[in-house]
């Protein structure tokens, strides 16, 4: 099967889902035990502002057109206007978007870089001090709740060494032209060194405390990978003919180590996306896991459905690129 | 006991790391149910002459892990609060369980239309960060432990029906099942008494690799404040009381908690990780 038809196959089979998630995500507003409009506004408001709220979510209509209106406006980037901020809630959205962007894969590539060279040094000197505190760091890595482990680092970094900023993005004062709303990209484009050491400077324990646990997950499979490459014949051919050692390691083992590394890679997005949540409210970090948050906190109902129908979107299309990426390395997959 | 059993054990017991996490998780056990009575004060009382205490560090005896932004006793807390991240655990290990194992074995024994729609469903939920999906049912259910416990485990239901289901496509071809089709046995009598029984082992070890996994989840909840009370003495809700008085220095309303978190979960994942080494190593036998 050619790879542009696997990727129209994949997509065909993802439609159902995400109709799925649409329903899934509009029920939510129904699910709530009492009526909704109370609990959004609370006890303190005349029966014509209840009126009016309730004419604008639709909630006056049968329920299949309710569906129809909302996912229609949905499919088109429209969610509604949030209830507290009177601003449509996809600009809501984009606005704190570039902020969980850049976190997230600064996070995925700590997590990628360190994860890969942990393991295979681990692996390389099995049974070595530097394998055990590997083991032993990566054993931490995975049970450590990460919201605890951001506060620890505040405390440690911040708060007793005053070496790096305790929340938020940028200093105050401190800014940067908008291109991408990714900050470290943005002062390089406008050539400010000093924001975008400010701006790395924030980003740092966030990112570190996000990418923990996939960090710990990726240091694990690439050691037990390389381990197994390690005793294959194949090795013992390489070093036998005189192969420099770190040759045999990064070019013949780890090239092959990879698929399961690769595998572990892709199942990490949704811990990062689920984490981000987490750190962003530890951190003050302006992303979309906090603007939920908040909007939870606030009852503003179409912001939650915005926000969790948004990222379950996203969710899906990463792992069709995910799949499509696979279905690239090994051309095996296209066919099952 | 029989040999299969003792095998288990045999294995499991080689691994000393495990072997430590089983002892901690039987104290964490039982502390979640004696913790209530050994509590010197009321986890929930405020006492506001007695906000930011230091604890025995500096010399301080009746509030040993200090007292918390509104003078409540730390060490109270956390014994109260093993009881509550256990509940939710072992609550959330029941649901999972029952309804996975149901979704699971109808949608594999009937198959056909039943296991389309149910398996698309599965597919739905799984389509949602985990974190994301407990979060929005927690905030749509409201606050309370019952509600969170419902939020947390519809992460699991999906994946433990497809592993469920799984299982008992392999079994129902079994010569012994249709043995006992041959005979006339009922189909609630072939699921419950002949498939149930083979597909229990996968069970039992994702069971037991869930409830650290159930732990933080509660306590990430608790941290976010949504299904969870935040003036409940819960783990995850302590550290986010804390959290705004690090700065001030007043470290130990969240070193604390955040430790109970790490031990609890970090116990319980060695514990599943090492029973199902076992239990894969007396498979491969």
């Amino acid at each position: 099967m050619a790879l542009y038809k696997y990727f129209i196959k994949r997509l065909v089979l993802t439609l159902p889902t995400l109709l799925g998630v649409s329903i899934i995500v509009f029920l939510l507003i129904h699910m709530i035990p009492g009526d909704p409009v109370d609990i959004m506004l609370g006890d303190r408001v005349t029966d014509a502002a209840k009126l009016a709220l309730e004419e604008r979510l639709g909630l006056n209509q049968p329920l299949h057109i309710q569906y129809w209106n909302w996912f229609s406006n949905a499919v088109r980037g429209d969610f509604g206007i949030s209830i507290r901020s009177n601003q449509p809630v996809i600009e809501e959205i984009m606005r704190r978007l570039p902020a969980t962007v850049e976190l997230t894969v600064v996070a995925l590539l700590i997590a990628v870089v360190f994860g890969i060279l942990f393991g295979v040094s681990a692996a390389r000197y099995r049974n070595t001090a530097i394998d055990y505190s590997t083991i032993g760091f990566s054993l931490l890595g995975v049970s450590i709740p990460i919201f605890w482990l951001g506060m620890m680092l505040i405390f440690f970094f911040s708060v007793i060494l005053g070496w790096l900023p305790v929340s938020g993005r940028l200093a105050m004062g401190i800014s940067i032209p908008q291109m991408t709303g990714l900050y470290l990209v943005d002062a390089l484009i406008a050539g400010k060194i000093s924001a975008f050491w400010g701006a790395l400077k924030h980003l740092i324990l966030p990112a570190f405390s996000l990418a923990t646990v996939s960090l710990a997950l990726i240091v694990r499979v690439t050691r037990s990978s390389m381990l197994d490459i390690l005793s294959e014949d194949y090795i013992r051919t390489a070093r036998a003919k005189g192969v420099r050692e770190r040759k045999v390691i990064y070019t013949h083992a780890l090239k092959n180590a990879m698929i399961p590394v690769v595998t572990v890679i892709g199942l990490q997005l949704a811990k990062l996306m689920g984490g981000a949540i987490l750190t962003e409210t530890v951190f003050s970090w302006p992303g979309i896991g906090r603007l939920l948050v908040t909007a939870i906190g606030v009852r503003d109902y179409p912001v939650v459905q915005g926000v969790v129908f948004f990222v379950a979107f996203a969710f899906i299309a990463i792992n069709i690129v995910v799949d499509l990426f696979y279905a690239y390395l090994d051309p095996r997959i296209r066919y099952d | 006991m029989n040999s299969e059993f003792k095998q288990v054990i045999r294995v499991y017991k080689r691994n000393k790391l495990a072997v430590v996490a089983f002892f901690i998780a039987i104290i964490l056990m039982v502390l979640a149910v004696i913790g209530p009575y050994l509590a010197p004060y009321d986890p929930v009382e405020i006492n506001l002459q007695l906000r930011f205490e230091p604890g025995f560090w500096e010399g301080n005896t009746d509030h040993l892990l200090g007292t918390d932004n509104l003078g409540r006793d730390i060490f109270s807390r956390i014994l109260y609060g093993t009881g509550i991240s256990l509940k939710v655990g072992y609550a959330v290990i029941a649901i999972t369980a029952v309804v996975g194992l149901f979704i699971g074995l109808v949608s594999g024994y009937f198959g056909g239309a039943v296991d389309i729609v149910i398996m698309r469903f599965i597919d739905i939920l799984l389509a949602f960060p985990p974190l994301l999906l407990a979060l929005v049912i927690a905030a749509t259910l409201g606050t309370g432990i019952e509600k969170a416990m419902l939020a947390i485990a519809i992460i699991y239901i999906p994946s433990l029906a497809r592993i469920v289901r799984g299982s008992v496509l392999t079994v129902k071809e079994m010569p012994y099942v249709e043995a006992s089709r041959a005979m006339g046995a009922g189909k609630f009598w072939i699921i419950v008494g002949h498939v149930l029984p083979n597909v229990l082992t996968p069970v039992i070890v994702y069971l037991t690799l869930l409830l650290g996994d159930a732990i933080l989840y509660t306590a990430a909840l608790g941290f976010l404040g949504v299904g969870i009370d935040p003036t409940t003495p819960e783990w995850g809700a302590m550290l986010s009381s804390g959290k705004d008085f690090l700065i001030l220095g007043k470290w130990w309303i969240t070193v604390f908690p955040g430790v109970m978190i790490f031990l609890a979960v970090l116990s319980f994942n060695l514990f599943g990780d090492g029973l199902r080494e076992a239990v894969d190593s007396k498979l491969r036998l």
